[in-house]
C-alpha cells in the first residue's frame, strides 16, 4: 500500500483543479486516470494539420461510417471528427446501457474532456442557487451567490476568461480579459434585437480563451478547432493550465492507464481509506491510501464508482444513506432556436476562425412579471452566430463549371443562427443504477434512464418562437426554426447530447434527501468529496464547467482546513 | 501543380509555424511545433494506386470533377486530386450500401451516355458529357416550388458535393483558388475588397 494525503480521481476539468490546490497547499496528491497520457503539445498530433494532410478532409464520423467503428456513442456528437477522434473514448473501454437514448460523450485520456470542452464560461447567479427553493422542484441548494462568488473570481483569474460585462443580474459579471470582436452581422443582428427587445442582450461569448497573455500562455491565434489541442496554451485545459501547476509543487504523481475500480471503507473510522485501482494494461490490482478522497471522475463515472463501492454499511453505495445516489440526473436541452440570412453587407468581412460566438443571456422568469412565463418554469440562453457562407453552398445549387468556381471564389450571403440551451428539472425518474453486467475490470455497468420532461418540452417551443421573433425583429429574412428533438426513443436532442450531464450525488442541506453537503462533502463520509457534476442539485441553463471549477478550487480550501484542524 | 495533393514542402511548413508563432513564442514550444510536424509525414503519395474505383471509374470521377470544377486561370479538379479524394472516401469512410449507390450512380451514367450517344461517357466528346451533366443537374436541383428531387438524382448531388469538399480542401482549392485565413488577430469587420476572395 502506498500512501499519500490525497487521492484525486480523474484529470479533466476538475480533477486538475483539485490536484493544482491539494498539492499548492501543500498536500501529496495521486491522481487516477483511466486514460493514456497526453502530453501538451507533443501529442496535439492533428493540430495545425492544413485540411489536405487529413486523408478525410476532416470528415465528420458519423455512426455507422467507417472510422467511426470503435465509437459508436461518440459518433452520436457533431464534435467527433477525422482530426480529434483520438481524444474521445472507444466505447468498448467503458459501455453502459441505454434504457432511452442518452447520449454519454467520454474523454479517455489525462485531460478527459478538458481538451474538447466548449470552452465558454458564465457564472451562476441566485436566480439559479434559488430556483429549486422558489419553485420546489429538487432540493435547495446550500450555497448561494455569495458563497461562490469569490472562488468564480478566482478561478477566472487563473484560466483566463474574455468576455464582455453587462452588469445583469441573471448572469453576473466576472474577471475578464477584453472581448472577441463580434462580426458586421452578429453586430447588425445584435442592433435589431436590442431595439425590438430592450431587456434582451447580445453579447459575445464569455470564453476561457485568452485575449492577452497569462501565466506564459499565450493569446488565441484563431487557427479554429482547438478541440485539436493548443501548444499556444490559448484555452483552458488540464494540459495547458492546472497539470503544470501542480507539476511546479512537486507533490502530484499522476497515474495513467488506471481506472479506480472502487474505494475502500474502514467501517470503524467511517472514512474512506483509498483506492482499489486496475492497471488497464497488466490487469494488475493495486490499492492506493490517502487521507482525503476527491471524486473528479465526470458526472457518471464518479456515481458509478460510489454505487459500485458497497459495504455492509452501505449496501446501495458509498455515502448512499439517502437513497438519492444515482437519481436526479440532468442535462441541457438544446438544439432548439432557429436562423436566417442577412441581407446586404457583401462589403463587410471579417479575418480569423473565431473559436466563439454570440450569446443571449436569459430573460424568462427573472422573478419579475414582465418575464414570467405560464407554460414553463426556468429559462434559457442562446448561442449563435453570423457568417458569410462558404463554398459549401455550392453543394445545394444548380450550376457547375466555370461559372460555378467563379461565383465561389466570393463568399456567399451573410446568414445568422442561434440555438437555446434550456435548464433542466432535476426529477427522481431520471437516473442510473448499476446493471447487472460487468466491464473487463469487473465493475457493473451503468444502466441509465433518462427522458425530457414536460417543462423541457414546452421551454423548447418558445426556445424555437422567440428565436425566429428575435432573428425578424432584426430583419433577417428566410427564418426558420429548428428542433432537433424526436423523442419516441430515437436519437435526436436526447439527453447527454449536451455534454452537460450532472446531479446523481447532489448538494443539498438535508443528509436524508442528498448525497453532499455545501462544501462537496459527503454529508456520510466526512473525508470523501465530489466536486464534478455529480454535485450539481440543478442545472441553471448556461454551461456549467466554470461552476464545477469554483466549487472545487472551494471544497479544496475546506477540506485542507478540515484536515489540518483535525477533524476529517 | 502535380497530383500529389498530399504534399508540402517543409519550407511551406516552416512559413506556416513562423505565422502562427508571431516571434512572440519562446523557441522550446516552437521546437515542439515542428517536431509534431515534422513527425507526421506530409506523406507524398508516390505508389497511389485507387482501391474501390477501377481505373476506368477513377477517369469518368476525374473527368466529371474537372467539367464541375474546370481549371481557369488556377488548377482545376483534377489538379487538385478530387478523384483520388473520392476513392479514398469510399475505401476508409463510407458504408458499403453508400458506396455500393455511389458506384451505382457512376455506372448510371455510363448508361445514360450510351443511351443518348451511343457510346460510354468516357468517349463522349467534352460538349456532349457537358450536355448529360447540365441534364443530371437540372433534375438534381429543381426550380423552387417544384418539390424534392427525385430519389436518383441523389448521386449528381452527392458527386457535386464530393468534387467541392475534395477541391476546396485541398491545397489547390483552399490555398490558390481560395485562402486559409491567416493565423494571427481576430477582425470582427473588414472591407471585403481587401481580401477580394473567400477564405477557404
Amino acid at each position: 500500500m502506498i500512501t499519500y494525503d490525497a487521492i484525486v480521481v480523474g484529470s479533466g476539468i476538475t480533477g486538475g483543479w483539485a490536484a493544482k490546490e491539494l498539492t499548492e497547499k501543500g498536500l501529496r496528491t495521486l491522481m487516477i486516470e483511466r486514460g493514456r497520457d497526453v502530453v501538451h503539445r507533443k501529442d496535439y498530433i492533428t493540430e495545425h494539420k492544413p485540411s489536405w494532410e487529413l486523408p478525410l478532409r476532416d470528415a465528420r464520423l458519423s455512426v455507422g461510417t467507417k472510422g467511426a467503428e470503435e465509437y459508436p456513442i461518440q459518433a452520436r456528437t457533431g464534435q467527433f471528427r477525422e482530426s480529434n477522434k483520438h481524444f474521445f473514448l472507444k466505447d468498448a473501454k467503458n459501455p453502459y446501457v441505454e434504457d432511452k437514448p442518452f447520449t454519454w460523450i467520454q474523454g479517455d485520456q489525462v485531460g478527459g474532456k478538458s481538451l474538447i470542452w466548449g470552452r465558454q464560461v458564465y457564472r451562476w447567479s441566485d436566480l439559479d442557487f434559488e430556483a429549486n427553493l422558489r419553485d420546489g422542484h429538487g432540493v435547495d441548494w446550500p450555497i448561494r451567490y455569495a458563497d461562490i462568488a469569490p472562488w468564480y473570481s478566482y478561478v477566472e483569474r487563473f484560466i483566463g476568461v474574455s468576455g464582455e460585462k453587462l452588469g445583469l443580474a441573471q448572469l453576473p459579471d466576472g474577471e475578464f480579459q477584453p472581448p472577441m470582436e463580434m462580426n458586421a452581422g452578429e453586430n447588425l443582428v445584435k442592433g435589431g434585437i436590442e431595439r425590438a427587445f430592450p431587456d434582451r442582450h447580445v453579447t459575445i461569448g464569455r470564453v476561457a480563451i485568452l485575449t492577452q497573455p497569462l501565466n506564459g500562455r499565450l493569446p488565441c491565434h484563431y487557427c479554429g478547432p482547438c478541440e485539436r489541442g493548443c501548444s499556444t496554451g490559448s484555452y483552458f485545459s488540464s494540459q495547458s493550465s492546472t497539470l503544470p501547476a501542480a507539476r511546479a509543487t512537486g507533490r502530484v504523481t499522476i497515474l495513467p492507464n488506471s481506472v479506480a475500480h472502487s474505494l475502500i471503507y474502514d467501517a470503524a473510522k467511517n472514512r474512506v481509506t483509498g483506492v482499489r485501482v486496475v492497471d488497464v494494461v497488466t490487469k494488475q490490482a493495486r490499492e492506493y491510501e490517502a487521507r482525503v478522497v476527491f471524486l473528479c471522475a465526470s458526472t457518471l463515472a464518479t456515481t458509478r464508482l460510489l454505487l459500485s463501492s458497497t459495504s455492509p454499511r452501505f449496501p446501495n453505495g458509498l455515502a448512499n444513506s439517502s437513497g438519492v445516489l444515482g437519481h436526479y440526473l440532468m442535462d441541457h436541452h438544446f438544439l432548439a432556436g432557429a436562423s436566417g440570412s442577412i441581407e446586404g453587407l457583401l462589403d463587410h468581412y471579417y479575418q480569423g476562425n473565431r473559436p466563439n460566438g454570440i450569446y443571449i443571456p436569459r430573460f424568462r422568469n427573472l422573478g419579475d412579471d414582465a418575464s414570467r412565463r405560464v407554460d414553463y418554469v426556468r429559462g434559457f440562453g442562446y448561442q449563435g452566430g453570423a457568417s458569410r457562407q462558404s463554398w459549401g453552398r455550392g453543394g445545394g445549387e444548380r450550376g457547375f463549371g466555370v461559372e460555378l468556381k467563379r461565383k465561389l471564389h466570393d463568399p456567399g450571403r451573410w446568414s445568422m443562427g442561434m440555438t437555446g440551451f434550456g435548464e433542466c428539472l432535476p426529477r427522481e425518474d431520471n437516473y442510473v443504477e448499476l446493471s447487472d453486467k460487468t466491464d473487463d475490470f469487473g465493475i457493473p455497468l451503468l444502466k441509465i434512464h433518462c427522458t425530457w420532461g414536460d417543462n423541457e418540452l414546452a421551454m423548447r417551443k418558445d426556445m424555437a418562437a422567440s428565436a425566429a421573433e428575435m432573428l425578424e425583429a432584426a430583419g433577417c429574412k428566410n427564418v426558420r426554426t429548428h428542433d432537433a428533438y424526436r423523442g419516441g426513443g430515437e436519437l435526436g436532442a436526447e439527453p447527454g447530447f449536451a455534454i452537460h450531464e450532472m446531479g446523481t450525488a447532489r448538494m443539498g442541506r438535508d443528509p436524508k434527501t442528498s448525497v453532499l453537503n455545501g462544501y462537496n462533502q459527503a454529508h456520510d463520509v466526512p473525508n470523501l468529496f465530489v466536486t464534478d457534476g455529480a454535485c450539481m442539485a440543478s442545472t441553471s441553463c448556461v454551461n456549467p464547467s466554470i461552476t464545477y471549477m469554483a466549487l472545487t478550487a472551494r471544497a479544496c480550501d475546506y477540506a485542507v482546513a478540515e484536515l489540518k484542524r483535525g477533524t476529517l | 501543380m502535380s497530383e500529389s495533393n498530399g504534399e508540402i514542402t517543409r519550407r511551406e511548413a516552416l512559413a506556416r509555424v513562423a505565422v502562427l508563432l508571431g516571434g512572440v513564442i519562446s523557441a522550446p514550444t516552437m521546437a515542439g511545433v515542428l517536431d509534431a510536424a515534422t513527425r507526421r509525414a506530409w506523406a507524398t503519395a508516390q505508389g497511389w494506386a485507387p482501391r474501390t474505383l477501377s481505373p476506368s471509374q477513377l477517369e469518368l470521377v476525374a473527368v466529371m470533377a474537372e467539367h464541375i470544377i474546370p481549371r481557369t486561370d488556377t488548377p482545376g479538379a483534377r489538379a487538385a486530386g478530387v478523384h483520388r479524394f473520392v476513392d479514398t472516401l469510399l475505401s476508409d469512410h463510407y458504408p458499403t450500401a453508400e458506396r455500393d449507390r455511389f458506384l451505382a450512380g457512376l455506372a448510371d451514367v455510363d448508361a445514360r451516355a450510351r443511351s443518348q450517344q451511343g457510346k460510354a461517357f468516357l468517349a463522349c466528346a467534352p460538349a456532349q458529357q457537358i450536355t448529360l451533366l447540365t441534364e443530371l443537374d437540372e433534375a438534381a436541383y429543381p426550380v423552387s416550388g417544384a418539390g424534392a428531387p427525385p430519389p436518383e438524382t441523389w448521386f449528381f448531388r452527392r458527386m457535386k458535393e464530393l468534387t467541392l469538399v475534395g477541391y476546396y480542401t485541398s491545397q489547390v482549392g483552399a490555398a490558390q483558388e481560395l485562402h486559409p485565413s491567416p493565423f494571427g488577430a481576430y477582425r470582427g469587420d473588414i472591407p471585403y475588397t481587401s481580401v477580394g476572395r473567400a477564405w477557404s
